[in-house]
């Protein structure tokens, strides 16, 4: 066993050799002549736009591309030395790991004991191994407490930490990761980040990690690859990276590289931490720290005009038959054309807010006032679709002109599956607010849209914030619960945080999101200037001339 | 929302039981349900039913089985008697019926629908208790080796299912959330969803699967065979309740029949037999003080205090 083991090091954790793929019924590529060598033991992140390739890659090198979704492929994948075009995703299982976004279809066990065993169970391991298998992943990713539940009773976050845990359970010499942290609150995120870097670093596990947010896994990683409709952009160092996005990709660039670049600093960080070194060697830390914000980017909400008033909500909620307080006295007001950021830890109420707001939860006590109708997007748009023509979805004038409002008149004969991502959660959030309306508004009183940046890059994230904007300038108040710091600090006035069901601070965004640690951007974590929250501030903050 | 009839990991000796000791001792419940259609015996064993989920701390499971075991009851009598018109003593004359032609009821087309609705009761208890305090995976883990294909699609199948239901809580909440200028959505048009949701579920859940190595012809499952200390008292119920119950009914107790005149035995075989399998329904018990402390909680904490 030692010997298999040192002999997997010595192989390339991921070997790929003119890899193109197509899927079945598709005209593009997924993937164009990619090459890629990752050394055992590496920690690589995978960045790239929605559909650039990412997942793809991903699955071709656990084995379910082509074995598992079919198509044409051509060139070489190996996976550890395994062939992982010959072999499938069983073959591959015990030196690769694998964990998809979606932790719901990641678990397929009843309890969690029995997830964790089944990857050794099938590999044939004798029960001591399994036993002390499922023991030590327990431990290691810090869920000994969850191993004699049901799956069925996990949260999203535990859940992928259950899913994480089976595909790391047999020790692999890689692991891949598509954006795990996509569900999860910042605080969540950069721990689990943290947790597959000390894993790589102990256990000597390659890592392939796809992300979004890439400001929160630049710092552990190694190395960057960027994919571009199926093909690799770019392959280096995570400092390099960050001058080849500033050229050739923006989108890609952290905040903290924007910045650096508009402050005339070429030394790109990669962190926070990399960040304050630079700036201390440059003497200009304290000159940092000594700014002071005097004016807002965003223009002032209207005043005066309430769209929402709570008063001494609470909002108790069933589970395993036991009553649980979600919401204990929450007491808020929001004006028209308000554009809030609501924001907490996993399972601390927001989605239970912003239900209780559109109805479909009962306010146990206290009173909710509202000038008009609420429209709620929940977290999948997928769930608003159940016809196959836009045009089904909302007909007539009413339907037409809520198209209008979002922009998708002109998709009206489409079907909704072939829409992009954005597209479809543009259409949810018209079918949501189709015919509701205000008291003095084009539309709802309240539109509410439930971690609507899940799984988005960021030119997705831009065309959500235009429509945020121009929903909040014809009049309603807009709430976005969201886990995404740097998208709340890019499009909201306000954020209210929630911590224990209820309202524990709110305020101004450029307050708020640079007076906390994980509540805030990384510009606000490197540069510490209450108010200051977005590279252009920070930038004219070290230049002194705010 | 979890269901009652969920399994949920309890310190019970029926959940800690063997997959192999769980099956045989509600198995022979099963089969005597079969053996007779005596509603004495019948009601013995749904209250052994009863009895074991309740010590096993499957309550909830066991109202939830009672509810649907009585409603099955009552539509199998009531459906037996409307098409069956056979029997002696006539209920009343309901003249001709479209598609069910000449309506007569007795008592005896009741009787046999009844009994046949309380097997159906007795046979849904047992299989709830089943079904809340047997863990499924350590099922599959033991039927692997058999069947490896019935293995993967009942896998698969017991996965999907609370998929299933969350996805349909998901687009049921979603389909409230249209605005009234959107298309309604009826259930048909959601069940459709639901429907083709699932099977893209069920590609995902098939391919997770595949990555935990499920498609391996590798050398077995070696996984660890839990046993517990109470194993054997399981075992032993159950085949004292199947020898018992071969027993009394080759020795002719348990007499039940509906036609041409309703006959039920209530001999003292029949009684006793009854009793007997009732009272199976406590090997779940670890300590018969705890069902004293059980059924009278107050005081316990007093004491404690």
């Amino acid at each position: 066993m030692p010997e298999i083991a040192v002999r997997r090091r010595t192989l390339p954790a991921l070997a790929m050799a003119g890899l193109s793929y197509r899927y079945p019924n598709s005209v593009s590529p997924a993937l164009d002549d990619v090459s890629l060598n990752l050394a055992g033991g590496e920690f690589v992140v995978l960045a790239g736009a929605s559909a650039s390739g990412k997942s793809t890659l991903m699955a071709a090198a656990c084995g379910l591309v082509p074995h598992f979704h079919g198509g044409e492929v051509s060139g070489e994948v190996a996976t550890v030395g395994i062939d992982a075009v010959e072999s499938g995703p069983g073959e591959l299982a015990s030196v690769c790991g694998y964990l998809a976004q979606d932790p719901e279809t990641q678990v397929v066990s009843t309890t969690v004991a029995a997830e964790l065993g089944l990857p050794l169970e099938m590999r044939g391991d004798p029960a001591e191994a399994c036993a002390r298998g499922v023991e030590e992943v327990a431990l290691a990713l810090a869920i000994p407490h969850l191993v004699d539940r049901t799956v069925d009773t996990l949260s999203g976050g535990e859940l992928q930490r259950v899913a994480l845990g089976a595909a790391l359970v047999t020790r692999p010499s890689l692991v891949l990761l598509d954006e795990p942290t996509s569900q999860l609150d910042p605080v969540a995120g950069d721990e689990l980040i943290w947790l597959l870097r000390r894993l790589n670093e102990e256990w000597g596990m390659a890592v392939l990690l796809a992300e979004h947010r890439l400001e929160r896994c630049l710092p552990a990683a190694d190395r960057v690859i960027a994919m571009d409709a199926g093909r690799i952009a770019f392959d280096g160092r995570p400092r390099d990276f960050l001058g080849w996005s500033l050229e050739a990709e923006p989108v890609l660039a952290t905040p903290a590289a924007r910045l650096f670049s508009l402050a005339g600093i070429k030394r790109l960080p990669t962190g926070v931490r990399d960040a304050r070194r630079t700036l201390e060697a440059a003497g200009r830390a304290d000159h940092a720290a000594t700014g002071k914000l005097t004016a807002r980017d965003h223009p002032r909400p209207p005043t005066g005009e309430i769209a929402l008033r709570l008063r001494d909500v609470w909002v108790e909620r069933e589970r395993d038959g036991v009553v649980h307080e979600v919401l204990g006295g929450v007491d808020l007001a929001i004006n028209r054309g308000e554009r809030v950021a609501l924001m907490g830890r996993n399972g601390v109420g927001k989605s239970t807010l912003l239900r209780a707001l559109a109805g479909i939860l009962e306010v146990a006590k206290g009173r909710v006032d509202l000038a008009g109708e609420v429209a709620l997007l929940t977290q999948n748009p997928s769930d608003f679709l159940v016809r196959e023509r836009v045009g089904d979805e909302l007909p007539g004038g009413v339907g037409a002109e809520a198209l209008r409002i979002v922009g998708l008149e002109v998709t009206i004969e489409r079907d909704p599956r072939d829409l992009s991502g954005g597209e479809r959660q543009r259409l949810a959030l018209a079918i949501a607010m189709a015919g509701r309306t205000g008291r003095d508004s084009e539309g709802p009183a309240l539109v509410c849209l439930d971690e609507p940046t899940r799984g988005m890059d960021r030119d997705c994230k831009v065309d959500l914030e235009g429509l945020i904007n121009r929903q909040a300038q014809a009049g309603s108040a807009v709430i976005v619960a969201t886990h995404d710091v740097e998208f709340a600090a890019s499009f909201a006035d306000r954020v209210v945080l929630l911590g224990r069901g209820r309202v524990i601070a709110d305020g101004p965004v450029g307050e708020i999101l640079s007076g906390g640690w994980y509540f805030a951007t990384e510009v606000a974590r490197i540069l510490g200037i209450p108010g200051v929250i977005s590279p252009e501030q920070g930038a004219a903050a070290m230049r002194g001339t705010r | 929302m979890r269901s009652a009839l969920a399994y949920a990991p309890r310190p019970g000796l029926l959940q800690s039981a063997s997959p192999l000791a769980a099956v045989i001792y509600l198995g022979a419940l099963v089969v005597a349900a079969f053996l007779f259609s005596n509603p004495i015996v019948l009601l013995g064993i749904g209250t052994a039913a009863v009895i074991a989920g309740t010590v096993a701390g499957a309550a909830p499971a066991v109202r939830v089985g009672l509810r649907m075991g009585l409603s099955l009851a009552i539509l199998m009598a009531v459906v037996n008697m409307l098409v069956n018109h056979r029997g002696e003593t006539v209920l009343a004359r309901l003249g001709d019926w479209p598609l069910l032609g000449q309506m007569t009821i007795t008592a005896e087309s009741f009787a046999a629908g009844a009994v046949i609705g309380l097997r159906a009761a007795a046979v849904t208890l047992v299989l709830v208790v089943y079904s809340a305090c047997v863990d499924p995976d350590r099922i599959l883990r033991a039927l692997r080796p058999i069947a490896g294909r019935s293995a993967l699609t009942a896998s698969l199948i017991s996965r999907m299912v609370p998929v299933a239901v969350s996805d349909a809580t998901r687009l049921g909440e979603a389909a409230k959330l249209r605005g009234p200028g959107a298309a309604g959505v009826g259930r048909g048009a959601l069940a459709r969803r639901v429907l083709a949701g699932s099977l893209d579920r069920a590609v995902d859940v098939a391919a997770t699967l595949e990555l935990r190595g499920y498609g391996l012809d590798g050398p077995g499952s070696r996984g660890p065979r839990q046993r517990s200390r109470h194993d054997l008292r399981f075992l032993l119920a159950g085949v004292a309740i199947l020898a018992l119950a071969i027993g009394f009914k080759f020795g002719g107790a348990g007499v039940y029949s509906s036609f041409p005149g309703i006959e039920i035995g209530t001999s003292l075989g029949t009684c006793a037999l009854a009793v007997l399998i009732a009272l199976s329904g406590l090997v779940p018990v670890r300590r018969f003080s705890d069902l004293v402390a059980f059924r009278r909680p107050a005081r316990r904490e007093l004491r404690r205090a």
